[in-house]
């Protein structure tokens, strides 16, 4: 489908109330099942995170510049899903998904490894000549990061402060076009985000729904909106498997309308630790 | 309200303690040890404290009432430090303008009086964010609301009441507009004392308007403090080229000449609800320092038909006094394209074309050519877009000054007028004027 200009329904997003917000009477045993799940729900995506990696490195090692340039926004949606808990991993994170702006030699520099030094050769350089060592160090990483989650305890509060990180993510990097600036897959990267931080939502929602309905009632319309103005830009709205259109052909009007909801979710998902006694 | 004492008692006992210990020697040796002042005596904390303290300002609890017939930002008095900050409106509707609109008017009538914020749950983020202490001073600040041409669009049901000079500003012949730096559906001038506090206040009004506002474009200026002086009335600022700024502007305690030159009101093609209300116009104007400070003096003040000093015109007299160009028709001595000769030529008729200016000086960083991006953040009020800015503005055109300056962003606007009391929001009048018919 081509880009169309969005309009929310009216008064969906910025309903945030204003007032001190209520604290929910949470029993910590009332976390184990949320965060257990969660859990689950990071194991899986690893699961596919691995498979999908070796897919897209055995395509840059085999030399196949268009199926990896078709690899390299499926692969890492999984990533993105699940940032709040592999960014425990301060080390693996930069070597996997550091931008080249987190170096000062940019991408001359010999420490710029992982998915953004593929996607500038990939996308922009258009070659796969000489990448088989940074596909190499992926993959190593990758299943690093793997046996490390599966080791891992998972903090509550870090688990639960996730779908806020998640959506400051969004705000900070995705809805710029300034994550993926070779390849313009942003909006995969941002279903991503979008993706996790509504799982963790949904993992809690039963531990505070009672508590503030109209938070949850406003956080389920804002997730709702930007899954709208997701749908517009897949190849088939109703097909999350289909992918998306180039970042570049999202209208400067339709980035902006992202923000209304993707700030008010910010602002209220930044709430559910301190509603959880967290 | 203060957040510290009676400044006024503390200042002098601040120095007498820093000139104390200095006397002792031994103290502040000791205070220098590696990190010794948080482990050692009081004395020993206080001679940190002479280096790390924070500044003393006796203006702090200065205020402005928010609540007024006009807002305030235009005729108050001028404070040190300013910033534009234009946004665009993310609301989508009528409702959310309405919203955003009242949303507005709470952080404003707050900020500019100041007071304390509600205290959370250590687990929540918190009300504030906490740059200015837990109780905020005023200290001088305004915060003042005016919308873009762009907010009469479709979305609001705006269009049929926009203000009948509104439009989007088109660049003038030496400008060089840069589209990130222009145009926008609301802007806010927020002035005050010091610069954290108008930081302060934006930062509470991005908080509490997720949704509603997206930033635009920002930009900060400060004027030039002077100490108190005898004369009166007062020395004008200089801007970034040394010159005095602002010596010609109507005088602002003349309700009937504000009435005429500065609020909206008198022009019966104008919407009733723009009474009281004013164009705001904002310039970034980039100034070729560099370049300027290596030009004569004697052209620098031709250029400008001032002296530099003392801001006199060059046809005589102290800063003040009126330019003689009656006895100077050919020139001779104010040069005719003269940046004061062309933006007021002093001839019959021609007080109507008067503009309040209330500019700040800007400085942002360097160029790629390794020059200093700073310049004038020009702001001016008007009762007329068009008799007043535009005007001026097209005589100025092909000035020698321009070889000086680029303008390179900024936009036109309207003011609102002014939330009279408690129960009044900022754009009511308009609002009502756009109710639609039930």
């Amino acid at each position: 489908m081509s880009p169309r200009a969005l309009f929310f329904a009216a008064s969906v997003f910025g309903l945030m109330a204003l007032q001190t917000p209520a604290q929910a009477d949470v029993d910590p045993e009332a976390l184990v099942e949320p965060i257990a799940e969660y859990k689950l729900y990071v194991l899986d995506n690893l699961d596919q995170f691995v498979s999908h990696t070796e897919k897209f490195t055995q395509a840059i090692e085999a030399g196949d510049l268009e199926r990896a340039q078709a690899l390299y926004a499926p692969t890492r949606v999984y990533y993105e899903r699940i940032e709040p808990i592999a960014e425990l991993f301060a080390d693996l994170d930069a070597s996997i998904d550091a931008r080249e702006d987190d170096y000062e030699h940019g991408v001359e520099d010999p420490d710029f490894t992982g998915f953004h030094r593929l996607e500038y050769g990939l996308f922009k350089e258009q070659t796969t000549q000489g990448f088989t060592p940074y596909a190499k160090q992926l993959m190593t990483d990758v299943n690093d990061l793997e046996s490390r989650v599966q080791d891992l305890t998972f903090p509550p509060a870090q688990v639960v402060g996730g779908a806020a990180a998640l959506m400051e993510e969004v705000a900070a990097t995705k809805v710029s076009g300034e994550e993926d600036r070779y390849s313009h897959t942003d909006l995969w990267d941002f279903q991503g985000n979008v993706d996790g931080s509504q799982k963790i939502f949904e993992l809690f929602k039963p531990l505070v729904a009672e508590e503030d309905p109209a938070f949850v009632d406003r956080v389920e319309k804002n997730f709702a909106a930007v899954e709208d103005t997701l749908a517009h830009y897949r190849h088939e709205t109703n097909n999350p498997e289909s992918g998306f259109v180039s970042y570049e052909k999202v209208s400067e009007t339709d980035r902006r309308a992202f923000v209304g909801p993707v700030t008010v979710l910010a602002e209220d998902l930044a709430t559910l630790r301190g509603k959880l006694g967290l | 309200m203060s957040d510290r004492p009676d400044n006024t008692s503390r200042c002098p006992f601040t120095l007498d303690r820093r000139r104390f210990l200095q006397g002792l020697g031994a103290a502040g040796a000791a205070a220098g040890l590696g990190g010794s002042a948080w482990a050692g005596s009081r004395d020993d904390a206080a001679g940190a404290h002479a280096v790390t303290g924070a500044p003393v300002s006796t203006t702090t609890q200065q205020s402005h009432p928010f609540h007024g017939r006009h807002q305030q930002g235009i005729l108050t008095p001028r404070p040190a430090t300013g910033m534009v900050v234009v946004c665009d409106v993310l609301a989508r509707d009528r409702a959310g303008l309405e919203r955003l609109l009242r949303i507005l008017t709470e952080r404003i009538a707050f900020l500019t009086q100041g007071g304390t914020y509600p205290k959370r749950d250590p687990s929540y983020p918190p009300a504030d964010s906490g740059i200015l202490g837990p109780t905020i001073a005023p200290d001088a600040l305004t915060v003042t609301v005016s919308l873009g041409a762009s907010v009469f669009d479709e979305r609001f049901g705006l269009a049929n009441a926009k203000p009948k000079h509104l439009q989007r500003m088109t660049g003038f012949p030496n400008d060089a507009l840069e589209p990130a730096r222009c145009h926008g559906d609301l802007s806010l001038q927020i002035c005050a004392n010091t610069h954290d506090t108008t930081i302060h206040a934006l930062r509470d009004i991005i908080k509490y308007t997720p949704g509603l506002l997206m930033v635009r474009w920002k930009q900060e200026g400060t004027v030039p403090v002077m100490p108190p002086s005898p004369d009166l009335p007062a020395p004008s600022a200089r801007n970034y080229l040394g010159f005095r700024d602002g010596t010609a502007t109507p005088n602002t305690d003349d309700d009937a000449l504000m009435n005429a030159l500065v609020w909206t009101g008198a022009d019966p093609d104008e919407p009733d609800w723009t009474h009281g209300g004013s164009y705001q116009v904002v310039r970034i104007i980039r100034n070729f320092v560099e370049r300027w400070d290596r030009a004569q003096l004697a052209e620098q003040e031709a250029i400008f038909g001032r002296r530099k000093e003392s801001g006199a015109p060059l046809s005589g007299g102290s800063e003040y006094d009126k330019p003689d160009y009656a006895n100077d028709v050919d020139g001779q001595i104010t040069p005719l394209d003269a940046h004061i000769r062309l933006a007021n030529p002093r001839t019959p008729g021609f007080e109507k074309h008067r503009i309040l200016r209330r500019p700040f000086n800007y400085s942002n960083g360097v160029e790629a050519n390794g020059q200093l991006d700073m310049g004038l953040l020009f702001i001016v009020y008007q009762a007329d877009l068009e008799a007043g800015f535009i005007t001026v503005q097209n005589r100025l055109n092909g000035e020698p000054l321009e070889e000086y300056i680029k303008p390179v962003g900024g936009g036109y606007f309207f003011t609102l007028p002014g939330a009279i009391d408690e129960h009044d929001v900022l754009g009511r009048s308009l609002l009502e004027a756009t109710a639609p018919h039930a």
